[in-house]
């Protein structure tokens, strides 16, 4: 029974939007610096976060992350033996891995995009793991995007460094996410989908905020010295306070095993 | 359920969170420095606990440890006892697949071979492996390195070290009778091994 839409031609699968033509409005609307953000924030309010570690028994450490509509999963297995066909290496190896489930965007898609946020992903973390001390063997991250509401990568990332300390790996500090948005005049923090789709600019920042150190910084559009300063300062105050978050919530977790364990 | 008084030396800690001055305090487990810097962090969630020097050391500041809520990993060591599980025995070596670091269990196992020279301490280049293990046999070894990209090189050169538990042919749990061999209590065959002194 097929469903007839008017001047959707581009989608052959059903999609639960029919407003399509309020958006198009919305969109010019963007450079004027007396916008509304569409779920009512301000530019720089971040949405809530919701962080739960342990959410996978057979892992050796996970984490469950939450970012508004924005739902991620991480796994963490080992240190375990790396493949025989790896060579030998001193120091331990990170293998990060990023999916999208075919349920995440609103239109169904895939999963074989984002290739690349698996090496951001990496080189993100590898910075603030202590790859010392598990010499010979892998530490294998597994993140599953549930649903993709905006801001995946960054909440992928913070939510990766919980899952490797509840994993029990030693880790210079906790790494945090938090990605800007440029349209003309504003930035914006924490966009949404709608929001990244037409954006001028996007810079992320991944950040140790006990360490107060940069692990990964990606610019992408055209960006003068003075705002990246803004941006990345920005950037790494809704870092730390996000940190803090991160923070109660593994020692939470904690507090619960060893009341269990008593 | 009754919650222990927590006192501060006890207190619940995060990666990357300051447990004290370097000037004050030696990183032990859980913790580390930072060359140059002032401060010690922790690398592990955990309980924070400060334990005393041994009164021989040259350093008598005290070792800030972080002592993990969940078993970390384990990863085999040099130096440490492993239990493993022969696999295979070969004219020179027999490989075996680590199963515990330890006390603790690991999640997934490990791959370890012990060579001819490792098998015992005296009369290393006369060793039979077969007359020492047999596939299936778990032994009890020590991490002599990291070893190559395959493999932990493991040493079962010590009196308690060795097979310390076996299967005969005939199916039944063989009872050790003297330094090389073991009995099979059902059929009353003698077989060789390099028995651990329990």
């Amino acid at each position: 029974m097929a469903t007839k839409r008017g001047g959707s031609a581009s989608s052959t699968t059903y999609s639960p939007w029919s407003n399509q033509k309020t958006r198009r409005q919305k969109r010019l609307d963007l450079k004027d610096p007396d916008w509304v953000r569409a779920d009512g924030r301000l530019f720089h309010q971040c949405r809530p976060a919701f962080f739960r570690t342990g959410a996978v028994s057979a892992a050796a450490g996970s984490a469950y992350a939450e970012l508004g509509d924005t739902k991620v999963i991480v796994s963490v297995f080992g240190p375990r033996e790396s493949k025989k066909a790896m060579l030998y290496s001193d120091v331990g190896r990170l293998n990060c891995n990023v999916s999208y489930t075919t349920f995440a965007t609103s239109v169904r898609e895939q999963g074989s995009g984002h290739k690349e946020y698996s090496s951001t992903l990496h080189k993100a973390l590898e910075g603030a793991i202590i790859l010392e001390s598990f010499p010979k063997t892998t530490v294998d991250v597994f993140a599953l995007v549930l649903e993709s509401s905006g801001s995946d990568l960054p909440l992928v990332v913070s939510c990766a460094s919980l899952a490797l300390a509840d994993a029990g790996i030693m880790m210079y500090d906790l790494v945090t996410a938090v990605c800007l948005s440029c349209h003309g005049p504003n930035l914006i923090l924490d966009p949404l989908v709608e929001e990244e789709s037409h954006q001028d600019g996007s810079l992320m920042v991944t950040y140790m905020p006990s360490r107060v150190e940069v692990t990964q910084l990606t610019i992408t559009g055209e960006w003068s010295v003075t705002r990246i300063h803004e941006a990345m300062n920005l950037c790494i105050s809704a870092c730390s306070r996000l940190g803090e978050v991160m923070r109660s919530c593994l020692k939470e977790a904690a507090a619960t095993t060893d009341d269990t364990n008593e | 359920m009754v919650m222990e008084e927590m006192n501060h030396e006890s207190a619940m800690v995060t990666p990357g969170e300051i447990l004290g001055k370097s000037s004050e305090l030696r990183p032990g487990r859980g913790a580390y420095a930072v060359a140059g810097g002032n401060d010690i962090y922790a690398s592990l969630t955990g309980r924070r606990s400060i334990l005393t020097p041994p009164p021989d050391s040259p350093d008598q500041r005290p070792i800030v440890e972080v002592t993990g809520h969940k078993a970390h990993g384990v990863v085999p060591e040099p130096g440490s006892t492993v239990i493993a599980r022969v696999k295979r025995v070969m004219a020179k070596m027999a490989s075996a697949d680590i199963m515990c670091v330890g006390e603790k269990s690991v999640r997934e196992k490990f791959s370890g071979i012990i060579r001819q020279q490792d098998v015992r301490a005296t009369e290393i280049d006369k060793v039979d492996m077969h007359s020492s293990f047999r596939a299936g046999d778990i032994v009890r070894a020590s991490v002599l390195s990291l070893g190559d990209a395959r493999a932990y090189y493991l040493s079962t050169a010590k009196n308690e070290l060795g097979v310390v538990s076996a299967e005969s042919a005939a199916g039944a749990t063989m009872i050790p009778i003297s330094w090389t061999e073991m009995q099979c209590p059902s059929s009353g065959q003698v077989e060789q091994r390099k028995v651990a002194k329990v």
